[in-house]
């Protein structure tokens, strides 16, 4: 194999082929290569599909790689809908001048998070982008999987009353990816908390009074409790005090002035529950390795409303909608 | 581990039991502390004649809006790679409809601008690309300023030049305070630049205004402490200079980083933005450093700009970085004016009270 990717890889000839058999058919447990198409076997249960495309610079950071996160990406979507996550498929576009040995690592990388998640990768596709028109390397993941209907029911199902749960600590992954860009100079040992969050779900799938769960990606926590808020047209409050927040990741949010409600997690579930189940389904997460910080956060208005932050000294603030990407700070 | 509010609730409960009979006007004179007191939601907990106003502490706020102008013109120019800190990205001047009216706009249309948040950054890039005319276009109060200093005393690559918009923070209040229109009843004096220039910078307050006056960190414990201090003291009617973050700031300060800027840079008469000039509130460099000075190495054209060095036009920034207007109190607010579409600085820096009030979800009064 070469040592880095031309675009000879992406031409349909020999060298794909050597791309597509050393490095992606081994790492993904030798799917058929030849097929044009996959058939694929599902138990019973409404079938649930997601897909998502991953760009994240730089590829590798603290906690983890493009190629995990996609598979962690994807598989969560379907976690959080109550799946089991079953099948992926993969489109990788690679940037011409790749290293073979980065491609070989991200791939290595996603084959054995998917291996955990207990997914098969059964089709794929792979792009190269001339030099200049990609940036290094994209994963873009369709996932397959199936649930018992309706559980959980859904933001329709969200009453008055009901609370709101979090995982772990959020934040963790904006910042672990930020330091990694090394564009501000800092160092930190805030590591991505990128992960299959498919045992947390899992754990609540029996609970009758779970509601909703979702994963508090792309604008972070804040963002979650807008969505809810907009599709049951009730207030939220938030307590401050009982957010988990890593001190070194509030630490760096201090200094570059950015909020760690607002910041994209990776490994994290914000679940609505009944009142009555929360303190059940607080117990079952604390009790698993990736929930072992879980808290009850806040709980669902009776009355239309914004999102409000209930602040430790008593105080209150509205949690804007996120709007503009936040700026390092000047002193 | 999260921060410990029991002592800070302990200094809410104290100042609750103050005989506060009469409005009594506070004034947070560092953006940092507009900053956390929003976060905290500390106006809506406190007695109701306690009324927190924000002041001048916002350097981009300041920043004069011509200096920002031949920033963005030599910048567009091509010949140089341009650094500020990330907050002057988008700040607004007032150009015409259709011209560059922001350093983010310049970048847009392929000027080599940078964002950096350290000095360090500045020379790394100029020491990797020593053909390259760069340019660290530096504004900000002493925080920033005497790392500035330290860079340059230190020895930086000859292709790195400095266009300095550096302001000291206590001769503004000082010019409010004369002013005799400022109305406040009290100030919290900056930690941070309490922490490099001294807490007895800020003794002019009490001695020459008998205001009260105290020194804050930027935690609900330090702010609190410091705004019972300055309740407590009005009604004594005994003001003095008390330091409620003693941890970090000496009575003397940073001598280190004072003589650094005593140094490098002399203190100048300096204009703030929609405010005008005030004495003695900025720095220039000085002796062997003048050749670094970005104004003496390029040239800035002189063609008039129409408006130039104005607020744009219903920006109430200027009132509201004097303490005179609240933002949301601004017609712009909002309406004209948001994160997105900034037409006054204030709507633009971490430190401007506009943005900080949009970011704590204050929207436009109705």
């Amino acid at each position: 194999m070469d040592e880095m990717i031309t675009l000879a890889h992406g031409n349909g000839g020999r060298r794909m082929r050597a791309l597509i058999e050393e490095i992606f058919a081994p790492a993904l447990g030798r799917p058929d290569t030849q097929a044009d198409a996959a058939a694929i076997a599902l138990p019973e249960g409404e079938i649930m599909v997601t897909t998502d495309g991953f760009t994240v610079q730089p590829a590798r950071f603290p906690g983890g790689n493009i190629g995990a996160l996609s598979v962690h990406g994807v598989v969560n979507d379907l976690a959080v809908s109550g799946a089991t996550p079953l099948y992926l498929t993969l489109a990788a576009l690679i940037e011409e001048g790749t290293s073979v040995a980065l491609l070989r690592e991200l791939v290595a990388s996603l084959g054995e998070a998917a291996h955990e998640a207990g997914v098969r990768v059964v089709a794929g596709d792979t792009k190269v982008l001339p030099r200049g028109q990609g940036g290094g390397v994209y994963f873009t993941l369709t996932g397959i999987g199936v649930r018992t209907p309706g559980c959980p029911p859904g933001l329709s199902a969200i009453r008055p009353g009901d609370r709101l749960l979090v995982s772990g600590p959020v934040g963790d992954h904006g910042i672990a990816v930020m330091l990694a860009r090394e564009d501000f100079g800092l160092r930190g040992d805030v590591r991505s908390d990128a992960a299959c969050v498919l045992p947390l779900t899992r754990a609540l799938l029996p609970l009758r009074g779970l509601r909703f769960m979702r994963d508090p990606t792309r604008g972070g926590l804040a963002t979650v409790a807008h969505e809810i808020a907009l599709a049951t047209g009730l207030g939220i409050e938030l307590e401050e005090a009982n957010i988990p927040v890593r001190e070194s990741t509030q630490a760096v949010c201090a200094i570059l002035g950015y909020d760690p409600l607002y910041l994209a997690c990776e490994g994290r579930v914000v679940a609505v529950l009944a009142p009555e189940e929360a303190d059940a389904a607080l117990t079952a997460w604390q009790a698993l390795p990736g929930g072992a910080e879980a808290a009850i956060i806040g709980c669902i208005g009776a009355t239309p409303g914004p999102v409000v932050l209930r602040t430790p000294i008593g105080g209150s603030r509205v949690l804007p909608e996120l709007e503009e990407d936040a700026l390092p700070r000047i002193c | 581990m999260k921060e410990d509010f029991t002592a800070a609730k302990g200094w809410l409960e104290r100042i609750g039991e103050l005989p506060i009979a009469h409005p009594v006007a506070v004034m947070n004179v560092c953006g940092g502390h507009e900053r956390s007191l929003t976060q905290l939601g500390l106006r809506g907990v406190l007695p109701p004649n306690v009324k927190l106003i924000s002041g001048p502490g916002c350097p981009v706020c300041v920043c004069p809006e011509e200096d920002l102008a031949d920033a963005i013109a030599l910048a567009l120019t091509g010949d140089v790679t341009l650094v500020a800190f990330g907050d002057m990205l988008r700040v607004p001047i007032n150009a015409a409809k259709g011209e560059v009216r922001s350093l983010a706009e310049a970048r847009a249309k392929g000027a080599d601008i940078r964002p950096i948040s350290a000095p360090q950054e500045a020379v790394a890039l100029a020491a990797s690309n020593p053909a390259r005319p760069v340019v660290f276009f530096a504004a900000g109060f002493e925080t920033t300023t005497a790392p500035v200093a330290a860079m340059l005393a230190q020895g930086v690559p000859e292709n790195l030049s400095v266009l300095l918009a550096a302001r000291l923070t206590w001769p503004a209040v000082d010019m409010l305070l004369a002013s005799g229109d400022a109305a406040l009843d009290a100030l919290i004096a900056p930690g941070h630049v309490a922490a490099v220039m001294g807490a007895s910078e800020w003794g002019f307050i009490p001695e020459r205004y008998h205001l009260p006056v105290a020194v804050a960190g930027f935690s609900a414990n330090s702010l609190l402490a410091a705004l019972y201090s300055v309740l407590r003291q009005k009604l004594a009617g005994k003001p003095f200079l008390d330091n409620c973050y003693a941890e970090l700031v000496a009575p003397e300060g940073n001598l280190r980083a004072q003589a650094l800027l005593a140094e490098v840079m002399e203190v100048t008469d300096a204009n703030w933005r929609g405010i005008g000039v005030v004495p003695r509130s900025g720095f220039a460099l000085r002796g062997e450093w003048k050749r670094f000075d970005a104004r003496a190495r390029f040239e800035f054209s002189a063609l008039p700009r129409r408006r130039a060095g104005e607020m744009p036009p219903g920006c109430d920034c200027a009132a509201v970085v004097l303490g005179k207007k609240q933002p949301d109190q601004c017609r712009l607010y909002g309406t004209a004016c948001t994160p997105q579409n900034p037409v006054g600085p204030c709507m633009v820096s971490d430190e401007g009270a506009c943005h900080i009030w949009w970011q704590g979800g204050t929207r436009a009064a109705a």
